[in-house]
């Protein structure tokens, strides 16, 4: 390729500013990082240091054993599973009949159009009525009050990347099954869920990590270890009086792992799930 | 012939068999909490109905236009700033990265802040903007930027909302970037290479034929962000509380002080009605504006 001297400078500006993007995004997670590793002693210490000296995994224990997140994490861990099982179920049967049967246009696009109006939805005015609804049904501080609104709460982001996903595959395809004699259900747990396979997982990774980020809903409703999820457990850390800043960031450490690493998993498929399919990566 | 119409209206039966219970379903418990919401806004602690004095009492609370001004404000802030970054860096990188391992690792770590929970980059920002503690202080006097008295980043009204809106930026102009990114991607090669046989600039290029593919991703990027701008509450919670005073308390973290710590549900119940109304409106309005395929 030609190198102009345009290009030249282009690549230039293209370096800087990547390499400037580079130290605003790095920074801030080494600093995380870095502040997890110190020891309560070096956290008090006159001067800061940018590179831990004798850094330690103690904030990681201190968090996860003495203050016990780690019943936080295995609630994070429970409700954030139930709820792709529940969306990903509840979406199936919505989109399956929208993409595979014939139903009318305007149903169809009813359906969408009204779970996009959900996903306009400002969570902080629902959970006012939902606070009284779960007060009612005495499942305040129950995993399963969380579980549920997750759920409906991810079901619009459901629908809308499993019918891309759905109608993506052949009709012919399940077709053929029908044609030599298989049923309806049969036909879509042998061909067609094979098939999305690789989408319906793609979807459920990504309801997980907006689960398991969820913050508002988790502090409205729950009070106990017996219900709290992690990030709860996070914000608990931030606000007390005295901030043990080595156990905080240990927990922001642990908070952004397991989504981090998920994520990487599911990273063609993020774009298409936040702006429901418009963009379509790969 | 028979046999495949009488198939074809069993199949719609079978669509409308499976469709309508779920639907039906959701639909309640979607709408229940409407209708609950509704009464309690016109009820007072005991349930006896009062009209609409919750209604004048949440529109008459001052409190009630600082939230709407603060989210206002973080919305200029950071609507233009994401907007114009992730322009800018999706052209750069789409003019300039050729190579496609390169171009992959961008990628993926543009999609890495969108996914860290909004709690976490609220502890993070916490390390960095915190008084006595925040390590922008220690940089900024290490660079000799800063001398003698440390700035209190969470202390002033409008260096606190700088704080809270930068938050934003660093998670969200990520996102800016990818969609204007891929958006580049479906432009046709042809009519660049035609713009660069007519003598058309970097530039020009980017005006008359770049811009005209991106047009309807502006209109997605707003809609969605302003949505989420709106919604915004875990990092302003973990970093300022809504304060100092009432300087970053947008609209969620007012209507959550209005029910979980003055605990006037009637109020806080009629402002979600308002809230709830406003979205309808601005809804039907969004749903006509969106590009999205439908069929």
């Amino acid at each position: 390729m030609r190198r102009s001297p345009a290009f030249i400078l282009r690549s230039a500006l293209a370096t800087v500013a990547l390499g400037a993007a580079g130290v605003l995004y790095g920074f801030p997670l080494y600093w995380l990082f870095v502040t997890s590793l110190k020891s309560k002693g070096e956290l008090f210490a006159s001067s800061v240091h940018l590179i831990p000296h004798n850094p330690t995994f103690a904030a990681y224990s201190s968090v996860l054993i003495d203050r016990g997140f780690w019943v936080l994490l295995k609630n994070s861990v429970i409700v954030c599973f139930s709820t792709v099982v529940v969306t990903l179920i509840v979406g199936l049967v919505i989109t399956y009949p929208i993409t595979r049967l014939p139903v009318p246009a305007r149903l169809r696009v009813g359906v969408l159009n009204w779970a996009l109006s959900l996903r306009f939805l400002p969570p902080i005015a629902v959970v006012i009525p939902y606070f009284a609804i779960v007060r009612t049904l005495q499942i305040y501080d129950q995993p399963i009050a969380l579980i549920g609104i997750y759920s409906l709460f991810n079901l619009p982001f459901a629908i809308w990347m499993l019918k891309g996903f759905l109608s993506e595959i052949p009709l012919e395809l399940e077709d053929a099954a029908l044609v030599d004699g298989a049923t309806r259900w049969i036909a879509f747990r042998r061909v067609l869920l094979p098939l999305a396979a690789p989408g319906v997982m793609a979807a459920g990774i990504i309801i997980f990590t907006f689960a398991w980020s969820e913050f508002l809903f988790a502090l409205i409703l729950t009070a106990t270890p017996n219900a709290q999820t992690f990030p709860v457990g996070v914000q608990g850390l931030v606000t007390q009086f005295e901030i043990i800043w080595n156990d905080m960031a240990a927990a922001g450490v642990i908070a952004m792992a397991l989504p981090l690493i998920l994520m990487v998993i599911g990273r063609n498929y993020i774009v298409a799930g936040l702006t429901f399919g418009v963009i379509r990566e790969k | 012939m028979r046999a495949g119409r009488q198939r074809l209206s069993r199949d719609e039966r079978l669509a409308y068999l499976i469709l309508l219970p779920a639907l039906g379903a959701v639909f309640v418990i979607v709408t229940i909490p409407f209708v609950l919401v509704i009464i309690q806004s016109l009820s007072n602690e005991d349930g006896s109905f009062i009209g609409f004095v919750n209604y004048s009492r949440a529109l008459g609370n001052p409190l009630l236009y600082e939230a709407i001004k603060a989210t206002g404000v973080y919305a200029v802030i950071v609507l233009p700033i994401e907007i114009l970054l992730g322009l800018s860096f999706s052209v750069l990188v789409h003019r300039t990265v050729r190579r496609p391992g390169l171009r992959a690792a961008i990628y993926v770590l543009a999609i890495l802040p969108l996914v860290v929970p909004p709690v976490a980059i609220g502890v993070i920002a916490r390390l960095i903007y915190a008084p006595g503690y925040g390590v922008l202080n220690v940089i900024l006097e290490r660079w000799g930027l800063m001398h003698g008295q440390e700035i209190n980043w969470l202390g002033d009204p409008t260096l606190a909302m700088l704080a809270v809106a930068s938050v934003d930026v660093w998670q969200w102009t990520p996102f800016v970037y990818l969609v204007f990114f891929s958006g580049l991607q479906t432009v046709p090669r042809e009519s660049v290479e035609a713009a660069q046989i007519d003598g058309a600039g970097w530039w020009a290029q980017f005006r008359y034929i770049d811009l005209h593919y991106l047009r309807p991703l502006f209109i997605l990027i707003i809609v969605f962000r302003l949505a989420d701008v709106l919604r915004v509450f875990d990092h302003v919670f973990i970093l300022t509380g809504g304060g100092p005073g009432t300087a970053t308390q947008l609209l969620s973290l007012y209507m959550y002080r209005v029910e979980f710590k003055f605990f006037d549900s009637g109020q806080a119940a009629a402002l979600a009605v308002v809230v709830l109304v406003s979205f309808s409106l601005l809804y039907t309005f969004i749903a006509r504006v969106l590009p999205l395929e439908r069929a």
